[in-house]
């Protein structure tokens, strides 16, 4: 069952249009990641969901109703705010405990309310302290917990993890996912994060210019980004611009790109014009001059800008001869990584991993 | 260590000068407060005797009231000026658009610079027995020669200064607080109105300490407003250190009249900035 839905949203300030006619649902017990560069949309989208904006067109159902009327603190809607938004003034414990007696949770069922909240995001020791006496990832639990603790419908997440630094986000991520889970919560993150979004979403949303870019999975939105922005804004990506094309068996056709270098990739049905050939990463393999290439792999050469060695991977930066400059990355321990800056070499590359747009 | 003595050093011109002008100025007027005062002379007499005879007469109940009265109408003021400010002032700072906020605070700041002469003649004007609403007052039954409408003439005179005074102090305290603790509020269930107080009020507290301090330290030193729209039946007790000091020439007791203002004041400032530290937590 859906426990969220928008219908046709639309928010307009003045001539900008902020969110232009979406439409989404949620069902229960999912996390939704809404993903996007900054000025897409998705933080307007939360805050009509939470009823701090009022969309201009369309209407926001919370469990079967409309609660366009509603105003925030008539909803259900948990949020953990990017800056946690703790009241300073009070204790772990009045601020989890403060959502409890206006959602007509009875007094003496409080405390042990909190006491399973804070346990839940384990800081149960903690309920006596100041938010300024709490670590940044801390603050980020207790905000968590006093959004929980009212047992809300939806749960919104404005980039939750974005002020932490990147171990403790790392461990975060999980422990936030493990949490929201543990609880069936529905929940929907915010996140211009695209590690964040993939990590912690059942299903990911990619907004731009305040419309939908893609819906799926975070595999799918990965594997099969639906144009080129979503490609270029989720993970890395090195791209080809290419024009004419000759057939080719298979469903495959031969793209042709600057410099006369031929790229063999799917074919698209509409390829006529001028098209974007997109080549993740991890699909390039680097070769030495004279290794031999896979059967039908398209190949190139190249000269050796830079080697970084990132722990698990090599990130390996190639000018192609007369091309766009690539980044290679390959799994460290590989004999594809031992390659000096100025060498000669060659990448190739599956024309099944060519993205074509 | 000794880039602090040095450091120290570059503050003896200053402090030299506040010494030289503001503590030794208090400290002979605290020492001429114990003077014997022979009357008929100006001023105690050099090498007079001391005595505790200016403090004693000052506990008379027609001093006390002096001092009730002045404490007791700018504490009304105060009061006054941050009901009023309190709510203009949010709204400038969270609602209006950056035009409307400097518009405001301009002229606000203009406010306070107009003199207080111009604004205390301006109420009379208006509310005093000649003034435009003279007539309407005097049809609804309301003596404007009554103590409690010269009350009202004063407080009205203190808050021409108190309230843009704390609008200007609140909307910069207002504008340090988060407003995402609003929405956390209102997110948790707690109505708009309910959300001010639990969330604004008590992280305003210290920026309402100080416009009350403020606007209590103009009020209890006010002269003028008094002095003209009190009409001579209502003084407060700078008109009071006036007439000692200038109309009988009785220094030592307007000198311990002043003493007792700075301790009355102090005592003040000490009670409610602890009421404040304990009310504010965060």
């Amino acid at each position: 069952m859906n426990v969220l839905e928008l219908k046709r949203v639309s928010k307009s300030y003045g001539s900008f249009l902020a969110v232009d006619d979406v439409s989404l649902t949620i069902e229960k017990g999912a996390i939704l990641s809404l993903l996007g560069p900054s000025g897409c949309g998705k933080t307007t989208t939360l805050r009509m969901i939470a009823g701090f904006t009022a969309p201009n067109s369309g209407s926001v159902i919370i469990n079967g109703s409309d609660v366009g009327h509603l105003k925030p603190y008539d909803r259900n809607v948990g949020l953990v705010f990017q800056d946690y938004a703790l009241f300073p003034h009070m204790t772990v414990f009045q601020n989890v405990a403060y959502g409890m007696k206006y959602r007509g949770i009875a007094a003496s069922e409080i405390p042990a309310r909190v006491a399973r909240m804070l346990g839940l995001v384990r800081l149960g020791s903690m309920e006596g302290r100041y938010p300024r006496e709490l670590s940044g990832g801390q603050q980020q639990r207790v905000a968590l917990a006093r959004a929980l603790a009212t047992d809300p419908q939806v749960v919104l997440l404005d980039e939750p993890l974005s002020a932490l630094d990147a171990k403790l986000r790392l461990e975060l991520r999980l422990e936030l996912k493990e949490i929201l889970r543990s609880v069936e919560a529905t929940t929907i993150v915010v996140t211009h994060d695209q590690e964040e979004a993939l990590s912690l979403g059942d299903e990911v949303v990619v907004m731009r210019d305040g419309r939908i870019a893609q819906r799926g999975s975070p595999t799918a939105i990965y594997n099969d980004p639906a144009d080129r922005f979503v490609a270029e804004f989720v993970g890395r990506s090195n791209w080809f611009n290419a024009g004419n094309w000759r057939d080719a068996a298979n469903g495959f056709v031969n793209y042709e790109s600057v410099a006369g270098i031929s790229i063999c990739g799917q074919a698209k049905p509409n390829t006529s014009g001028k098209v974007d050939l997109c080549i993740r990463p991890e699909n390039i393999d680097v070769l030495a001059a004279g290794e031999p290439a896979t059967m039908d792999e398209n190949t190139m050469p190249g000269t050796v800008v830079d080697v970084a060695p990132l722990g698990a991977d090599v990130h390996i930066v190639i000018d192609i001869d007369h091309g766009p400059r690539v980044l290679a990355i390959q799994k460290s321990g590989s004999q594809r990584t031992s390659f000096g800056v100025g060498q000669s070499v060659r990448i190739g590359f599956s024309p099944a991993d060519v993205l074509v747009f | 260590m000794k880039a602090d003595k040095n450091q120290g050093i570059l503050l003896l011109p200053a402090g030299a000068l506040f010494i030289f002008l503001l503590a030794l100025p208090l400290v002979l007027a605290g020492v001429e407060s114990f003077r014997e005062f022979t009357p008929g002379r100006i001023g105690s007499v050099g090498g007079a005797p001391l005595t505790l005879a200016s403090y004693a007469e000052l506990l008379h109940p027609v001093y006390i009231q002096y001092f009730a009265l002045t404490y007791a109408l700018s504490f009304i003021s105060s009061i006054v000026a941050i009901l009023v400010a309190f709510p203009i002032a949010y709204y400038i700072s969270r609602r209006s658009t950056p035009t409307v906020r400097k518009g405001v605070i301009f002229i606000t700041v203009g406010l306070l610079f107009l003199s207080h002469l111009v604004r205390i003649y301006a109420i009379e004007l208006t509310f005093g027995s000649t003034g435009m609403f003279a007539p309407l007052l005097t049809a609804l039954g309301i003596s404007m020669n009554s103590r409690e409408y010269i009350y009202f003439m004063i407080v009205a005179g203190l808050l021409q200064y108190s309230i843009p005074m704390s609008m200007l102090i609140l909307i910069g305290t207002i504008q340090n607080l988060n407003p995402r603790l609003l929405e956390a509020s209102q997110s948790l269930g707690t109505s708009a109105f309910r959300s001010h107080v639990n969330i604004t009020i008590p992280l305003c507290v210290r920026g309402i300490v100080s416009v009350f301090l403020v606007s209590m330290t103009m009020g209890i030193s006010a002269f003028a407003i008094p002095w003209i729209l009190g009409r001579g039946r209502v003084l407060f007790v700078s008109n009071l250190i006036y007439s000692r000091f200038n109309e009988v020439a009785n220094f030592p007791s307007g000198a311990a009249i002043s003493v007792i203002m700075i301790i009355l004041c102090v005592v003040m400032i000490y009670i409610v900035s602890r009421v404040a530290t304990l009310a504010d937590r965060s």
